[in-house]
């Protein structure tokens, strides 16, 4: 194999192909927009938003690497973000910062543990709980909007944000990189019947996925919350479009899970998706052109990076 | 007689109304290699996987050294000393080498939950390097290496901790020349240590060479027990089918004329990296066989010819004129093609047979557009019939047939279809005798009526047995061309191989 071989096969070649990406974006519409977009506040902004949707990115990333899907995580942001609001009235910023944990937690065991007992498609079970979710969220603010009190709102700005973000980041990374969670993750998504001779527990492995999966939820609330200071509860699964921004990530990562650090991935991926969405914004293009080039472009950075072989049957 | 090392008392197993092993009482000594032979679906890799815990056994025992043998799952039959090295690929993709090797077993490397990358990797590292296979790197994700590599990893996977049992289930058939040298280095190792492998192969001739005794299964029944020296390959072909084999099971036709008449026609065709300037005329009523070592490019030359490359240079032209650059036109204009890689290329494998031998030939049986279940029931028995498939009826699923059963449901596809040219790429790889003498007989009868084959194959002796012509290849070019003779030899074969 010769040195370039080597090279493109590297981490340090998958981190240069989406800062060079993300570059090319900035440069694209700094030029386009150079009074509007992407100065230093700016593009501060655009990483505030990008670290929120990365945390849920990390979650959803346990599970759409063994193969299921998490169509709840726009439901559960609801209902974790609005316990966070009613817990840190009564409890301050641990009633913030646990509730939603707890609560995300919570609804990736129940998704877990009903996926694996009714062995129906993870798309159909999470997305009929969504339903159960949105309503307990109604019933937990009374069809109200709810704020967060402006003396805990430390999470929604720097440096608070990046400060739990990267914990949110490091544990990640920390789990698929050094515990037997990561390499069971990786397993059962190359070949679930292998790793169950491998003495692998499927089943559990799966409820652990959603758990984590809940937990990164719970903490991409709290983020959410205290940026947005409000919640409204939702119905009739008007949350579904919650699922799709911290989606976007995790298809950074699983494509660039080859170069080994998926976590990167969906960090600069999600701040990729921000510059194009802020770009839009400052050149004054309608949402629904940004929703087709963002949407265009996408699959064109993932389809690039993965190039699949001819003939080769993807699912 | 050296000392029992694992006991098998009564062991049987069921698959539905399938009686897999029936009641199978055994011994393995220790300090041998001990065959395990018979038919497909005789119940060899049933018994061996109630051993290392891929399957559980409905009743029956197994005593290693004297303690009960139950395992939950591979790692756990590690744990109770017995181990498996299986025919398909057994590691597993996004993971490093390390991490496939210590799958199930990180606990040995992590503390407050906490896995220790680094001594897993070193750990991994100082046993490839003990194995010779240093320049396969631990760390390193699995993807980076060829089938033939991971197929060494998985032997360092079952054999580095020192079973007492190695099951070594038809592994062969995957490998190269090297790979099979370290496997039976492996083999012996464990021989020489006083421990005990369980080798299953078809090859007969190999299975001889390699094993002390031989154990033989038929029907899922045991029927005896035979020491290697002491028998002849027909005396195994005999046990295994339960009457005299006989060995003429080829051609015995010599000097007859082959049709003038080109049906197909394959100009310059060329796969990067696979196949270069590869030329070929096949005739009416013609068996082309094509040979060579596994990865010369000639199972490239099946799929080029069928349409079913991608980049393929050159032109495939049929009598008529017509080009053959796709699969859909290729089944048009009645060619048939059964790849070498029967379950993911071939088989719909969670699908009924029924549904598999239908599958070509549905817009032949569609009655006024309408698709009657009745008449596809009746042509998947008509078929599945004639090539003598071992079922409980066209209903049973695909995944439930052993090998053989699997290659007979291909060819009743294809025979159901009545193609007029046929690309039967190792039509007989993983089958034994009594399956291989039907398909040879088959394809005999096919001749005779008109059709013509292209069979690419690994088995010297069936491209001489079989072929009217035979093409050598090495490194992706014809090496050589034999006409069919009955002087012609193996080592003229072998001679444009290597």
């Amino acid at each position: 194999m010769s040195k370039f071989q080597k090279f493109k096969q590297s981490q340090i070649f998958g981190l240069l192909i989406l800062i060079l990406i993300a570059f090319a974006f900035w440069a694209i519409f700094k030029t386009l927009a150079p009074q509007t977009f992407g100065d230093f506040n700016r593009l501060k902004t655009y990483l505030k938003t990008a670290l929120i949707y990365a945390v849920g990115g990390c979650g959803l990333y346990f599970i759409c690497v063994m193969g299921p899907f998490d169509m709840s995580v726009g439901a559960n942001i609801v209902l974790s973000s609005v316990l966070a609001v009613n817990m840190s009235n009564r409890f301050g910023y641990v009633g913030l910062l646990i509730a939603p944990m707890i609560s995300g937690v919570l609804v990736g065991l129940l998704n877990g543990l009903v996926y694996i007992k009714l062995r129906i498609s993870s798309l159909i079970v999470t997305a009929g709980l969504s339903l159960v979710y949105e309503a307990l969220s109604i019933y937990a603010t009374n069809e109200k909007n709810v704020i967060l009190g402006s003396a805990y709102r430390a999470f929604g700005d720097y440096p608070w944000n990046l400060i739990l973000a990267l914990f949110a980041f490091f544990l990640c990374g920390f789990i698929l990189k050094y515990t037997k969670i990561g390499t069971y993750t990786y397993a059962i998504g190359s070949n679930e019947v292998v790793a169950k001779n491998m003495g692998v527990n499927v089943d559990k492995y799966k409820v652990v996925a959603f758990v984590l999966c809940g937990l990164f939820v719970g903490i991409e609330s709290i983020l959410t919350i205290s940026y947005g200071t409000s919640m409204t509860s939702e119905s009739n699964l008007a949350s579904m479009a919650r699922n799709f921004p911290p989606l976007m990530g995790t298809f950074f990562g699983l494509a660039f899970k080859k170069y080994g650090h998926p976590v990167v991935a969906i960090v600069i991926g999600e701040f990729i998706i921000q510059l194009l969405f802020q770009g839009f914004v400052a050149l004054g293009a309608p949402t629904t052109v940004q929703n087709i080039v963002t949407g265009v472009v996408l699959l064109a950075i993932v389809t690039m990076t993965i190039k699949p072989i001819k003939g080769e049957v993807v699912k | 007689m050296s000392e029992v090392l694992l006991h098998a008392e009564k062991i049987d197993k069921n698959f539905g109304v399938t009686h897999a092993i029936d009641h199978v009482t055994l011994d393995f000594y220790k300090g041998e290699i001990h065959a395990l032979i018979g038919e497909n679906g005789s119940g060899k890799s049933t018994f061996t996987s109630c051993l290392t815990g891929i399957y559980h056994k409905d009743t029956g025992k197994f005593t290693l050294n004297g303690r009960e043998v139950n395992a939950r799952n591979q790692v756990d039959g590690n744990y109770q000393g017995v181990a498996i090295i299986v025919q398909e690929i057994g590691t597993l993709s996004g993971l490093s080498v390390a991490e496939n090797i210590f799958l199930g077993k990180e606990d040995e490397f992590t503390k407050c939950g906490v896995k220790n990358t680094n001594a897993m990797n070193k750990k991994a590292q100082e046993l490839l390097d003990s194995y010779g296979f240093g320049y396969i790197k631990a760390g390193n994700l699995i993807d980076k290496y060829n089938f033939e590599d991971r197929k060494l990893i998985e032997i360092v996977k079952a054999t580095h901790f020192k079973p007492q049992i190695l099951v070594v289930d038809e592994t062969t058939t995957a490998l190269g020349e090297k790979g099979r040298k370290e496997l039976f280095k492996v083999m012996k190792e464990t021989k020489d240590d006083g421990r005990c492998v369980i080798f299953i192969s078809h090859d007969l001739d190999e299975v001889i060479e390699q094993s002390d005794s031989i154990s033989v299964l038929r029907d899922g029944v045991y029927i005896d027990t035979v020491k290697s020296s002491e028998v002849t390959t027909d005396d195994l072909k005999k046990l295994m089918v339960g009457r005299e084999m006989s060995n003429n099971y080829y051609r015995t036709d010599y000097g007859e004329k082959v049709s003038d008449e080109v049906v197909l026609k394959g100009e310059h065709l060329t796969v990067p990296g696979e196949i270069k300037d590869f030329n070929i005329e096949l005739h009416k009523g013609e068996i082309i066989g094509i040979g060579g070592l596994s990865e010369c490019g000639m199972h490239e030359v099946g799929k080029a010819l069928f349409g079913a490359s991608y980049y393929r240079e050159g032109s495939v032209t049929l009598s008529d004129g017509t080009r053959i650059n796709d699969i859909k036109t290729a089944i048009d204009h009645s060619i048939a093609y059964a790849s070498k890689d029967r379950d993911n290329e071939s088989l719909v494998i969670n699908d009924t047979i029924q549904d598999n031998i239908c599958l070509p030939s549905i817009e032949d049986l569609k009655k006024n557009h309408i698709l009657f279940g009745k008449d596809q029931k009746a042509f998947a028995e008509k078929f599945a019939k004639q090539m003598s498939t071992k079922m409980e009826g066209v209903h049973q699923f695909m995944s439930a047939l052993s090998g053989g059963n699997k290659q007979k449901v291909v060819l009743a596809r294809w025979i159901g279809k009545d193609s007029d040219i046929v690309i039967l790429d190792s039509p007989t790889r993983g089958i034994d005798v009594k399956v291989k003498a039907d398909i040879y007989q088959m394809m005999d009868t096919m001749r005779k009526n008109g059709k013509s084959i292209i069979m690419i194959s690994e088995e010297i002796s069936e491209l001489l047995g079989m072929a009217d012509r035979i093409i050598i290849m090495k490194n992706g070019r014809q090496s050589g061309e034999f006409k069919r003779s009955e002087d012609l030899k193996d080592t003229d074969l072998i001679a444009n191989m290597v």
